[in-house]
């Protein structure tokens, strides 16, 4: 038995080994969550995770710091409002409910905050902005300067 | 169902997140990722909670949520002046 044949043969066991242990550990995946039997919230929760997905894609795709900003606070908004909500309903029945509305208040207050103190901070340290498509920049017209903008590029 | 498509995503989005802190140019690309990566956290959190049922998880996403919004202020700050307060 050549060395090709006795790798095929334990690769495809090793392959075998582990499509078996993920079908076992996927069996008991099927136990009830919170989630059964609310149409609503698994949408909403759907559209969440896709937004949640499309800010981190946006994150890495991006040029510069402002078009990545947003991206993380736009997106992520509406995606974490969506799953937090989401959430909401489907612990309906039971206590989580509040809990799970004041975390999504309190998320929709602090998510654009803080993302626009990363814009803010960035932009009077003069991070540099990606400039090939053409760029407007209001807070220079309006006479505001970036400090250290030689020392940080 | 929904619940795996939800965990699976949102690992693949923190993961997308974990490279951009790790490659980003600028420091305001790794506290944007960072800021995201904070409220995927407190995201995934719920999700273990709606995955579980334990409605005791909600108290930690809450308090992930407070610091990841608190630490990315203090980090901002921190980042335009050099000092956090006055």
């Amino acid at each position: 038995m050549t060395r090709g044949v006795r790798w095929a043969r334990f690769a495809s066991c090793a392959l075998a080994a582990a499509t078996g242990t993920l079908a076992r550990a996927a069996a008991p995946a099927r136990a009830a969550s919170a989630l059964d039997g609310h149409p609503v919230a698994q949408v909403l929760i759907l559209l969440g995770c896709v937004f949640l997905l499309a800010a981190a894609v946006g994150l890495v795709r991006f040029p510069d710091v402002y078009t990545r900003l947003h991206a993380a606070t736009k997106l992520v908004t509406l995606g974490g409002l969506g799953i937090f909500g989401g959430a909401g309903i489907a612990f309906y029945p039971v206590d989580g409910t509040p809990r799970v509305l004041l975390i999504a208040g309190l998320f929709f207050l602090t998510a654009p905050l803080s993302g626009y103190m990363i814009a803010r901070s960035a932009y009077l340290r003069g991070l540099p902005w990606y400039q090939e498509h053409g760029s407007v920049d209001d807070w220079g017209a309006l006479g505001i300067e970036s400090q250290g903008s030689a020392e940080e590029r | 169902m929904v619940i795996d498509i939800a965990i699976v995503s949102l690992a693949i989005s923190g993961v997308l997140a974990t490279y951009r802190v790790l490659r980003g140019p600028t420091w305001g690309d790794r506290v944007t990722a960072f800021d995201y990566l904070t409220v995927n956290l407190a995201v995934m959190v719920v999700v273990a909670a709606l995955r579980t049922g334990f409605t005791s998880l909600l108290d930690a996403a809450l308090i992930i949520s407070i610091l990841g919004f608190m630490s990315t202020v203090a980090l901002a700050r921190y980042l335009l002046r050099g000092r956090v307060m006055r």
